[in-house]
């Protein structure tokens, strides 16, 4: 009997060893992830970020619908097209960036004439699959006089809020940004009913 | 005889430095209109797009503001186009503001277009007011932008760019002519 109660105060002594070691374990994990958590963007903010892209509009000496690479450097995004001079922009001229999705169809040309030769109107089936969803980023900054511009890009999906998670540890405030769902309903609000 | 021919000289000589006389005097008034004309131009400031209580994606407001300014500056009829906060605005002698809000949106899809050709439109339909610096207001109108067969979706912001600034033109909001607008 005495034997049995001396087991148990034992066994009783190594549960709250344990306990106090998964604690000190918890604890540890915990301040490691918090450290973590902490210094990542420190870290990221001062490496160069680039990602493909593609111009619709509003960057400065840059052509319309072009191709190129979008990046952040320092404190500058700028976007370069291959072996040509590359447009930028001051970080901290930057207002806003806004995130949206859109889909469009691909195949180009060559497509749209697959799709006209196609007997009986079938052509308009491969349409159904010939589309591809993409990521917009709408950047908003200032140019020296006050003058406010905005700038889109055009970026596979996913990548867009990178770039902007990017330029968010760079500085850019990110509660004036406000993101667009692609799946707007279609709706339409007149003012004249009201 | 030889006196006659020289009286004809004389003459055709007085014609053509008349002539020459009043073709500059003439050329001289035509540049003083001008120069007075350019006098009076105006200039606008074009402000963002203001969504109105639609769901207007923020790519397409931000478009239709860089098309305006694009389509604006194409037309010749502003002495300068200013964007919104610019501070070169405040020095402008006769300065109109732009503004322009979104009454109806229709967001459609490329996708939809190609499949059926008569569904999947995107429509955009705004409110266009040039106001003076004072206030008034000097155009009031509704201008639609719209993509119904081929193009992506902000294809319809460019469309309705083009058609604000063909409302813009001067005899549709100076009535008889631009002096009588307050400065």
């Amino acid at each position: 009997m005495e034997h049995l109660f001396v087991q148990q105060k034992h066994e009783k002594g190594c549960l709250g060893a344990s306990a106090f070691l998964s604690l000190c374990g918890f604890l540890l994990g915990c301040t490691i992830g918090a450290w973590g958590q902490s210094t990542a963007p420190a870290v990221s903010a001062g490496t160069p970020f680039s990602i493909r892209a593609t111009h619709l509009l509003g960057f400065p000496n840059t052509k319309s619908n072009c191709n190129g690479i979008l990046s952040i450097k320092e404190n500058t995004l700028q976007f370069q097209r291959s072996a040509q001079p590359g447009a930028e922009v001051q970080i901290p001229s930057i207002q806003g960036v806004f995130l949206g999705g859109e889909s469009k169809q691909v195949g180009g040309v060559p497509l749209k004439l697959g799709k006209a030769a196609a007997p009986f109107g079938s052509g308009r089936v491969i349409s159904l699959f010939a589309h591809k969803k993409y990521d917009t980023l709408t950047v908003e900054y200032v140019d020296s006089d006050g003058g406010v511009h905005g700038a889109i890009f055009q970026l596979s999906k996913g990548e867009a809020e990178l770039v902007r998670n990017e330029l968010v540890t760079r500085g850019v405030s990110a509660n004036l940004g406000r993101d667009q769902s692609m799946e707007r309903s279609t709706r339409k609000v007149s003012h004249e009913n009201k | 005889m030889k006196t006659s021919k020289r009286n004809v000289c004389i003459c055709l000589a007085a014609m053509v430095a008349v002539a020459i006389a009043s073709s500059g005097r003439l050329w001289g008034l035509t540049g003083a209109a001008k120069s007075s004309g350019s006098d009076e131009q105006w200039s606008i400031q074009v402000d963002r797009v203001e969504p109105g209580e639609t769901q207007l994606a923020y790519s397409f407001q931000v478009a239709t503001y860089e098309g305006l300014l694009e389509e604006l500056n194409k037309t010749h009829q502003f002495k300068h186009v200013f964007r919104e906060g610019d501070r070169k605005a405040s020095d402008a002698s006769k300065l109109l503001v732009l503004k322009t809000t979104v009454v109806a949106y229709t967001a459609g899809s490329e996708t939809q277009r190609a499949v059926t050709t008569f569904s999947g439109a995107t429509k955009v339909c705004v409110r266009t007011q040039l106001v003076t610096r004072d206030g008034k207001i000097v155009l009031d109108r509704k201008v639609d932008g719209t993509v119904r067969f081929f193009g992506s979706n902000l294809r319809a912001t460019h469309n309705l760019a083009r058609n604000i600034a063909k409302v813009m033109e001067p005899s549709a909001w100076s009535g008889s002519g631009q002096a009588e607008l307050p400065i």
